[in-house]
Parts: C-alpha cells; structure tokens; sequence
C-alpha cells in the first residue's frame, strides 16, 4: 500500500499563531470543588478570552453535587466572576457556557457507560473527536478507582490525557504504587501531573535568566555561590483544610513538591533543548544527587496564637479539624546539599511555613564576598554580600544587591537593590499558572509537569527528612503566627555562621 | 518656545524626581525601547490617538517628532512627559517618558542629529512613520540609519502599488513592518486551514481595503509560486476572502484598535521574511 505524503503547507510560514490544540473534550472530576471554582474555571475562562482554545471543545464537570446542566453553569459563572483575572464579559462567557455540561456522578461512574455516552454525544455535537482529556481534582483516595475506571473504559480513538494535581502519593511506597498503576493503563507520556508552580511566569523565567543570559551560567556555582535560600512563607493558616492539612503537614503539602521542584531548576544543568524530556532529565539529575547532612538540619514548628496584620489569629491546634494534640507540622525549614560538580559543600537552605509574617515565594543566591576589598573595616559596614533574588511571588522579578558608594567626603559603603519587576517592563498581565499549565496539556506538551522518577526521587528525600520526626515528639506549638518561625530554624543557619534573609 | 535637548533631558530628570513618593527614592526606569514617530502635519490627531493607549503598555521613551519645514524659524520646540501607569491595583507600575518635538525650519531635515541623542544606550530603536513613505528622502534615509525596526501602515499610502514596489529598496537596510500585513494576519491563517485544497489556486476574492487585498494577493501567489487573479470589492475592513471559491473562516477577534496593531509590532524583532516576500513579488503588473 502507497502512503499519500502530503506537502508542507507554504501557507502557515511565518504566520506568528501559537498552534491551536486539537480539538477535546475536558472531563473534571471534583467539578463542585474549591480547586474548580478558583482555579480550573477562571483559568479557562481566560484561555477562551483570548481565543486560545479551538471551536471544538466541550467541558464536562463530574461531582456528587445533584444539579442540572444550567445550575452547574450559574455557579461557575459566578466563579469566573469571583476569580478570573480578566474583566467578566458577557459574550465571551456565553462560548464558554454553550460548551459546559454537567453529570451527577461519583467516583464509581468514571468509566461508566453513562458517562461515556455522554462524552460520545458530545464527540457527535461539538466535534471533539474522540480527544479526551480528565482532570482529577479529587482527594488522594479518589485516584485509584478513577484511575482504573478510565483505564478500563479507554476508546481506541482520539487521544488521551490525564492531569494529577498533588499531592502524588504520601510517601515513597504509595508514590510508587500509584505510579504502576496509573502506567498500568497509560503511557507516561499521557500523564500531566501538575506542580502550579511550574506554571508560573517566574519560575520559568529562572530558565531563561540562567541560560539566556551569558553573565550569569559562569558563576552559577560553587566557586562564587556561597549558599542559596529558597523561601516560600505563607500568611494564612489552614483555612477551612484542616482535616486535610492534619494528615498532611507542610514536608508533604509544599516541600516534597514545589520547594524541591525550585531547587531542581536552581541546581540544573543547562538541558540541550526545551523539550519536555530534556528539561525534566536535568530536574531528574538533581534530585538523585540531592541529600540532607541529618537530623540536626532539619527543623520543623507548628505556630501558635499570635497576630497576622494587626488582628489576632488562633494558634494551628484551635483551628477547625485539627486535632487539639496535633503533632503535624506547620513548618519547615533544611539544609540541603547537591553532590555534584557544580554544587559540591554549596547548602540550599528551604523554609516553608504557614502564618509568617507575609506571603512570599523568592530564591536568594547568596554570592561569596569579594576577597579583599581595599576599604577601611568601618567603611564597609553597610556592605552585604551580593545577592540575586527572584521574586516568584507576589512581586515577580529580579533584583540584585550591589555594593555603592554613599556620595560625600570619603568612602562609604552601602548595598542597594537594582530591582527588575516584570509589571514593569512587560505591558502583559502574568497569566495565571493553571492557564498555561492547561493549555500546556491540550497542547501535548509535557515540559512544565512532573515525570514518574521526579515524583520518586522527591519522596525518597522527603522519607528521609521524615524518618527520624517518628521517634522524637515535637514540642509543639514553637512559634507564635505572625513571626518566622522556631528558634530551630534560625539556629540551622547559625551554626554554618549565616543567617536567614532579612525582611 | 525654543529648548534644547539638554533643557529637554533636566526637565525629564525633575518629573521622575518629582513622581516618587514622598521621602522615597527615586522610581527605577525598566525601558525596553525607544520609540520614534515620525508625524507630519496632517497625522498629528491619529497619532497622538494611537499613543494615548501605548503609553501604559511599553516602558520606553517615546520621541514624538513633528516635521515643520516650512516655520521661518530654524528652532526646535518641545515638551516632555513623564507617566506611570498603576495596574489593575497591582503594587505595578509601568513608566512611560514622552519627548514631543517640534523641528522647526531647517532643523526638519537633520532628524537623526536630533533623536540620536535622546536614544536609550542598547535597546532597540522603532521608528513609526505616519503617511507615505518618501523613498529617497534625507529625513528618511537618516532616521533608518538609527532605527531597528521601521513600522508603517500601507493603508494610509495614496499609491499603494508604486509605493509597496519601492518598500523593497529598504529590506536590506532595516527591518519594516506594516500594520496593513498584520490586519491580514488572522485571514492567511485562515487561508492557510485550507491547505492542501488552495495548492493549485488562481483567483483570490477579497471584499476589505484595497492594499489588504494586494498583500493578501501577492502573499498568496508568492508562497504557491503561482499567478494568482485578484477580485476586489471595496470595504472598510476585511470582510470576506475566498480562494476559487472556498471561503476562509478566521477565529473570532475583537476589533483590534490603532494602539493594539502598533503595540504588536512593537513585539517584533526579527525580518518579516514572509512579507518580505510577499512585498518583493509585488508587480504592477499583477491583476
């Protein structure tokens, strides 16, 4: 049999569209959620406004919730309305709307013929080929049997894809088991598991300022980097998660995921290309490479009353669902090192935590001092180390701390921060992460998800942080909400002869 | 009143002072261009239009020059404005600085000697020529010299054949876009959807603007390698393209204003290699 090969097409040359993505039909598990209505809605909402998804499209939310097609829309109009980014209008809405539908459902029917049938209809009426995509915003122990269901009820047309939100598994043992099963009926390359801080304009920009930028790659390492600090503080308590963040605690909840993720993408080599495998084989190296000194270097708290803002807040024991003899933790703070060439004895300090004084996300390379500087001892008293901070949020940008002269007689040293602030310099508006995580996803392209052995490789170290906190009981609470946490935490760095960032 | 370009810059210096916060320092400058327009008389309403909605969405320094040869006065004349534009309640601000320039007399025709002063060190420059443009002209060649980018609309040229048959002269010498090419953007890639069918194309049906309808048509034949006959129905904007008869279906847009075009090709860098082409197989013999 002759193949037909058909021409490249001269027409699409040059043409500056990002390619539109194929046409699909997006089925939420968890449609009545939090995440949903703050994230998932708004999200598509914005990709609709500016005209990213194809004609053909259709999204279907699953959940318990008992409501009609139309109600389900009212309250994700109300959604968009809450939480899109973008100004709510009506027309733009309406595209959304005609192509949004609703199935009563839980779990057990994820590969029932009704919701098949359902989803072939809308193959028949919207056009979407068979494309399926499934999004589990669901808890943890929803996974498998949804998992299953659709992997037993998979069509043999169109395309597949499944999104995981975090967390993946609770340990090693589970991750892993999840991971078989989940390969058991898809390939790794039709799962998108999502780490929202992948997605974030920041963090990606990390990359470019890396390796776009000559003056940066040759002293991106252990000769001029005396240590790196890596934050991502929280001002708000558990907020109606209680039950949730109990069983959770802040390793497994942002440190087994985001906080190792930034420290991969610090740490990297440059991948040979942007491509998904490339970029997630260089996390991969870190992450095997990627070790705790101890028990002694890690430090962990849980808040007790104090004040946010002014106003007094309970401590993490009084909050609702949380156990009033709660051991789990609220913070974390540890000294990492990566046993490589470049990062050799270089410590990456984390610290996560919940009601800090405020919410910010930044990494601070620290670069050694310079060696000998001619001036008198009292001269150089307002004189820091350099230090290159991205701010990934809330203020997205760059800043670096440099050494000046104070004008006047004599010489007088003080650090200011040339600040770069993305608002500042590009007339877009940041898009918010799930925006290009999904499009990302109906694309096919799996750059900023986390592959298998990344999820593997992060709960080993995770195990090992954990390991020893089952002997020792903690004697919780040990910090007061408001402040940046226990007195552990700031010994951590004391004893290296450094000290966290000042605010 | 006559200034310098040194009263100029001292002044900008004070408003920047002068829009910090009280006992703050002063505000950062995050330029990423500097933008030139060029504005005869006759376009100085549509371009102050344009820049009204520029301003907060490219940090740059803007140098608005309005040629008057004709002043018996060899002056310059000029103001300067310094904008920051808060967004969306956002701790964001994107700052804007405006030089309007007035070349009176005979300091018209030495433009380049003017702006390159006022240039920001290493970032790409953009000149932004209102009306047609006046192929061999001084003022021309030496403003080309200093910019990166040349961004005209073809639509606003009188001759449109002559004058898109001498645009090829400038490809070499500097990059051009033409926001009449970006109106026509979303209808090739709509034509483009019809691929393969259009492979063996001849007649190319546009109901829109006349110059739309010529780089749509010299676009078409260039990349097919063909003659392609063009049947043209006068409209504002473009309504209606068709390929031996099969209509091309753009994805839905909002209008897009004067600012929103100029604004996207103050995103581009790189030579437009595809309209250059499109521009270079240009024939008035060609209908």
């Amino acid at each position: 049999m002759t193949e037909t090969v058909v021409a490249p097409n001269p027409l699409a040359e040059g043409l500056r569209m990002r390619r539109p993505p194929e046409p699909f039909a997006l089925t939420i598990f968890g449609a009545s959620g939090d995440l949903t209505q703050r994230k998932l809605m708004p999200a598509l909402y914005s990709l609709v406004f500016r005209g990213l998804l194809p004609d053909a499209f259709a999204i279907l939310g699953v959940s318990r919730m008992e409501a009609a097609d139309d109600v389900f829309r009212e309250h994700m109009r109300q959604a968009v309305i809450d939480h899109s980014r973008d100004e709510f209008r009506e027309d733009v809405w309406q595209q959304l709307a005609e192509r949004l539908f609703f199935v009563t459902a839980d779990v057990s029917a994820a590969g029932s013929e009704a919701l098949a049938a359902r989803l072939d209809e809308l193959d028949e009426t919207h056009g979407t080929s068979g494309n399926r995509v499934y999004y589990l915003a669901v808890p943890p122990k929803a996974f498998g049997p949804i998992v299953t269901a659709l992997g037993n009820a998979r069509k043999a047309s169109g395309w597949t894809r499944l999104i995981v939100e975090k967390p993946f598994g609770t340990d090693l043992a589970t991750g892993r088991q999840l991971n078989e099963l989940v390969h058991r009926y898809f390939e790794e390359q039709e799962i998108y598991r999502i780490d929202h801080y992948l997605g974030k304009e920041t963090v990606q920009n990390m990359l470019v300022l890396r390796f776009a930028n000559g003056i940066f790659e040759p002293i991106w390492n252990r000769q001029f980097i005396d240590h790196v600090q890596i934050t991502v503080a929280e001002s708000l308590g558990v907020e109606g998660r209680g039950d949730f963040y109990d069983e959770t605690g802040a390793m497994r909840d942002v440190v087994q995921n985001h906080m190792l993720q930034l420290v991969a993408l610090t740490a990297m080599e440059p991948p040979i290309d942007f491509e998904a495998e490339a970029v997630r084989n260089e996390k991969v190296k870190v992450l095997k490479a990627m070790h705790t000194p101890g028990p002694k270097h890690v430090a962990r708290g849980q808040y007790g009353t104090g004040f946010i803002e002014g106003a007094p807040v309970p401590g993490y024991r009084e909050e609702d669902g949380v156990a009033p003899d709660s051991e789990t933790e609220t913070y974390v703070a540890a000294k990492l090192y990566v046993d490589n060439w470049r990062w050799a004895d270089t410590p990456f300090y984390i610290r996560t935590g919940k009601r800090l004084p405020r919410r910010e996300t930044t990494i601070a390379i620290q670069f050694k001092r310079a060696p000998h500087p001619p001036f008198e001892v009292d001269d150089e008293e307002g004189l820091r180390p350099n230090v290159l901070l991205i701010h990934i949020q809330p203020d997205e940008g760059v800043s670096l701390a440099v050494g000046a002269k104070v004008p006047g007689q004599g010489v007088s040293i003080r650090t200011v921060h040339m600040d770069f602030l993305y608002g500042g310099a590009f007339r877009v508006g940041l898009p918010e992460a799930y925006e290009r995580l999904i499009l990302d996803c109906l694309l096919g392209d799996a750059t900023l998800f986390t592959r298998a052995d990344e999820v593997e490789e992060q709960w080993a170290l995770v195990d090992a942080m954990l390991a020893p906190w089952q002997r020792d009981r903690p004697h919780f609470p040990n910090y007061a909400a408001g402040t940046w946490g226990p007195h552990s935490a700031d010994e951590l760095l004391r004893r290296d002869g450094r000290s966290w960032r000042r605010h | 009143m006559a200034t310098s370009l040194r009263e100029l810059e001292r002044e900008l210096t004070e408003l920047r002072a002068a829009s910090a916060d009280p006992g703050g320092p002063p505000r950062m400058r995050a330029s990423v261009m500097t933008h030139i327009a060029w504005v005869p008389e006759q376009w100085v309403e549509a371009a102050t239009g344009t820049l009204a909605g520029l301003a907060e969405r490219h940090p740059s320094r803007t140098i608005l020059l309005f040629p008057r040869p004709d002043d018996p006065q060899d002056v310059l004349e000029g103001e300067v404005d310094f904008r920051c534009f808060v967004r969306g309640g956002e701790q964001r601000e994107v700052c804007s600085e405006v030089i309007s320039l007035r070349l009176c007399g005979r300091r018209a025709a030495a433009p380049a000697s003017v702006v390159t002063p006022l240039l920001v060190s290493d970032l790409p420059v953009f000149l932004r020529w209102r009306g047609p443009l006046p192929f061999g002209a001084s003022e021309l060649d030496q403003l080309v010299e200093v910019a990166d980018r040349l961004i005209v609309d073809s639509r606003e040229w009188p001759d449109a054949r002559a004058d898109l048959a001498r645009l090829a002269e400038l490809f070499d010498r500097i990059a051009v876009s033409d926001i009449a090419w970006a109106r026509t953007q979303r209808w090739r890639a709509a034509v483009s959807d019809l691929w393969p069918d259009v492979a063996e194309a001849s007649v190319l049906k546009v109901a829109g603007p006349f110059m739309e309808a010529l780089l749509l048509q010299s676009w078409l034949g260039a990349r097919l390698r063909r003659d392609v006959r063009l049947e043209h129905q006068p409209a504002g904007e473009i309504e209606l393209v068709e390929v031996d008869s099969r209509a091309a279906h753009p994805t839905r847009r909002d209008a897009a204003t004067s600012s929103d075009l100029l604004s996207d090709q103050l995103e581009l860098f790189g030579r437009e290699r595809i309209y250059e082409e499109a521009v270079r197989s240009f024939s008035p013999q060609q209908t």
